[in-house]
């Protein structure tokens, strides 16, 4: 392993010519048409998601609930399932009234006459009746009818008339239930006619203050800080260990090397399986090993109880990210020239007191530059505990990147999650400002 | 710190290595047992006078994971040469050629790399399904810019500083053009550090989980990571199996890990290392 010696950049000398003013022009322009490709692919697959989710956040938005699986800021209606439900419920109503008699009957005209007065205010509209006539052409011959063709906006009177209209249509039929022969279509077709009034699903920042109160996003909150700060520490400690035992001349460094590597470069998804497997209540050979050097009473504790869960997953993470912790400290190490050890030696000064004043001083850039990577890593854990515990046993390891994940692709509740992932965002901005205020630019600079 | 490693260092690297290495150890030894000795009394008994393969049958046989082990393979490799070739023209720039906004461009590179995943996966999910890519090679390969284009760039600006100036000074005063300079000069001269680069974007992009978890969650396109993961059966997990699919996906690592240990220590350390 070799240090990283940066070279002695010889600047190029200022150009004061008008030649190569230009060539300097053209290095500038060159330098920007190279970099543009990466910085528009970043911008987009990266950083446009950030906004975009702060913008979700504010949203109600629901991907199972066909009238809140996008983001509306005005209301409209989807006409193709207004269409698609309309002229079938009033056949249905039809052919109730037909059945019926009395004051049924008469209620049934009345509901039908309302639905009529809607409809036709819908169509009041010259550009909403366009479309609706469109929709209405394709859905005759069976053709797709496409996303922009069927949302039209709408007043929000209108928008607002039209869904009262529907829901008293729903509970005026469930009313007569008695009375009709087929009340299921009649309720089934009127409950999916509501479906196609789009209301805005903004709520601000609804989703941020109920998460704020809510006791089991600060228990992610929590559980996340717990798991980053015990992990880190300990991986620091032992980490920086093995690098000063390993920080010398040894036969099969090698082997050393890639022990090293192997736990780093499995996916933890992978690795994380292979513990449940060492952990297992019955069968675990760790889960054993823990109950009889009198770790645990039972080992079942491992993965059921609180805290021996906690403990399972910070151990599996250490067992992970320690070797690569030491890898990146042993570099550290090697770029402090031995020279300065010889000389303390000869000062008389004890191995420990060369700790404290020459390795950790000059080791600092890397120990927080390791720190930072791995804080980092740590506070967004996702696939290990994922796998391992699924966030149990009774959320006792549930941090807010599983809890995010749980709320939008179990829930499909997208607003909400999206609040939560914008929640990890800000605290990992916050985290690496703290790092980077350390560290100062020195990870940025230019030589 | 040169000094003469002692008896007692072996010994104690012997224990560092064997504890490191003990639950692949551990699974590789209970992959070849016979099922019925996965559980009671046998489970903790590390050897097995029945030594059988069908672990390993079972997994190739009732589960799709060739499959798996195709499909990352195809998402990985395409993701890696895209990656690693657009960001090579940006880290080049970034490393030198002159131009405003430098330090803030590479700032900006290395706080997308600390995105956390979780973060963009709501806008990209819907946008991606919007689009039917949901469930196809695509629907990784793009999301996948978002960490292995910032490692990518992150990892080449420093290989491409290391290499010296002059050279690319002496090719100008021949009067070869910028592009011909990165040509021929840089380069191949750069060549180990971007093989290096791909190695280390390649690896992240295997193991790539919450992504390949929520978008693909065709059998057809999981990737082997997923795939492993998934092997919780209804009422029971088959451990024969999932042991038998641990060694498989370890033992290539292993092989890699061993052949270029060196190229990926210095991509790992590079960049973390300042003098």
């Amino acid at each position: 392993m070799k240090p990283n010696l940066m070279p002695n950049n010889s600047k190029p000398i200022e150009a004061k010519t008008k030649t190569k003013n230009k060539k300097k022009l053209s290095e500038r322009s060159l330098g920007y048409f190279l970099i543009a490709p990466a910085m528009i692919l970043i911008f987009v697959i990266a950083i446009w998601p950030v906004f975009q989710s702060f913008y979700y956040s504010m949203f109600d938005l629901r991907l199972n609930n066909p009238g809140k699986s996008e983001a509306h800021t005005s209301y409209s209606v989807n006409l193709h399932t207004y269409l698609d439900n309309y002229p079938f419920l009033m056949n249905t109503l039809d052919e109730e009234i037909g059945e019926a008699s009395g004051k049924t009957k008469e209620e049934l005209e009345a509901i039908q006459a309302d639905l009529e007065k809607i409809d036709s205010e819908l169509q009041k509209d010259s550009e909403l009746k366009e479309k609706y006539e469109q929709v209405d052409e394709k859905l005759m011959v069976m053709k797709p009818v496409s996303e922009d063709l069927a949302v039209a906006e709408l007043d929000k009177d209108i928008a607002l008339d039209l869904e009262k209209t529907v829901d008293e249509t729903t509970d005026r039929v469930r009313e007569l239930k008695g009375e009709l022969k087929n009340p299921d279509d009649a309720i089934g077709l009127s409950s999916s006619l509501s479906d196609s009034v789009i209301t805005p699903n903004f709520i601000g920042l609804k989703h941020y203050k109920e998460n704020l109160s809510d006791g089991r996003m600060w228990k992610a909150i929590s559980n996340t800080t717990v798991f980053t700060v015990i992990s880190v520490f300990i991986e620091l400690v032992i980490g920086l260990a093995i690098a000063i035992l390993i920080n010398k001349a040894f036969f099969g460094r090698g082997l050393v090397r890639a022990t090293i590597l192997i736990p780093w470069a499995i996916p933890t998804a992978v690795s994380a399986f292979m513990w449940k497997y060492l952990y297992d209540g019955q069968n675990g050979i760790v889960a054993k090993a823990f109950e009889s050097i009198g770790l645990f009473d039972r080992m079942t504790d491992l993965l059921t109880s609180s805290n021996g869960a906690m403990f399972s997953v910070i151990f599996a993470d250490v067992w992970k990210t320690t070797p690569y912790m030491a890898l990146l400290l042993l570099a550290g190490l090697q770029t402090i020239p031995s020279s300065l050890y010889e000389a303390a030696a000869i000062d008389g000064a004890s191995k420990w007191k060369q700790f404290l004043k020459i390795t950790l001083p000059l080791l600092k850039s890397s120990i927080l530059v390791a720190l930072l990577f791995r804080t980092l890593d740590a506070f967004r854990v996702f696939d290990l505990i994922y796998v391992l515990t699924g966030g149990g046993p009774a959320n006792s390891t549930e941090t807010i990147s599983i809890l995010a994940y749980k709320v939008m692709f179990a829930q499909t509740n997208f607003g909400e999650g999206s609040a939560l992932s914008v929640i990890v965002f800000i605290c990992v901005a916050i985290i690496s400002m703290i790092y980077i205020k350390f560290l100062g630019r020195d990870l940025l600079n230019d030589k | 710190m040169n000094k003469k490693a002692g008896p007692m260092f072996y010994v104690f690297l012997a224990l560092f290595v064997f504890l490191v290495m003990f639950p692949f150890l551990w699974v590789l030894a209970s992959s070849i047992k016979p099922v019925a000795e996965l559980f009671g009394d046998r489970a903790f008994i590390p050897f097995t006078d029945n030594m059988t393969l069908e672990n390993y049958e079972s997994v190739f046989v009732n589960y799709p994971f060739l499959k798996y082990l195709w499909n990352s393979l195809v998402v990985s490799t395409i993701t890696t040469v895209y990656a690693v070739l657009v960001a090579s023209f940006a880290a080049y720039a970034i490393a030198r050629l002159k131009f405003k906004g430098k330090t803030f461009i590479l700032g900006l590179v290395l706080s997308v790399s600390m995105f956390p995943q979780i973060a963009t996966i709501s806008p990209i999910y819907i946008v991606l399904k919007n689009l039917g890519l949901t469930n196809s090679y695509l629907g990784l390969i793009i999301p996948y810019t978002t960490f292995t284009l910032p490692l990518s760039i992150w990892l080449l600006v420093t290989f491409f500083r290391k290499i010296p100036f002059d050279l690319e000074e002496a090719a100008k005063m021949d009067g070869a053009s910028l592009m011909q300079t990165y040509w021929r000069v840089i380069l191949p001269l750069a060549i180990p550090g971007i093989f290096t680069t791909a190695i280390l974007v390649f690896i992240s992009a295997w193991n790539e989980f919450l992504f390949a978890l929520t978008i693909n969650t065709d059998d057809a396109y999981k990737t082997v990571p997923v795939g492993i993961a998934m092997f919780e059966g209804q009422f029971t997990i088959p451990w024969g199996e999932v042991t038998a699919a641990t060694v498989i996906v370890t033992v290539p690592l292993v092989i890699m890990v061993l052949a270029f240990q060196r190229k990926i220590v210095s991509g790992l350390t590079s960049g973390a290392v300042k003098e």
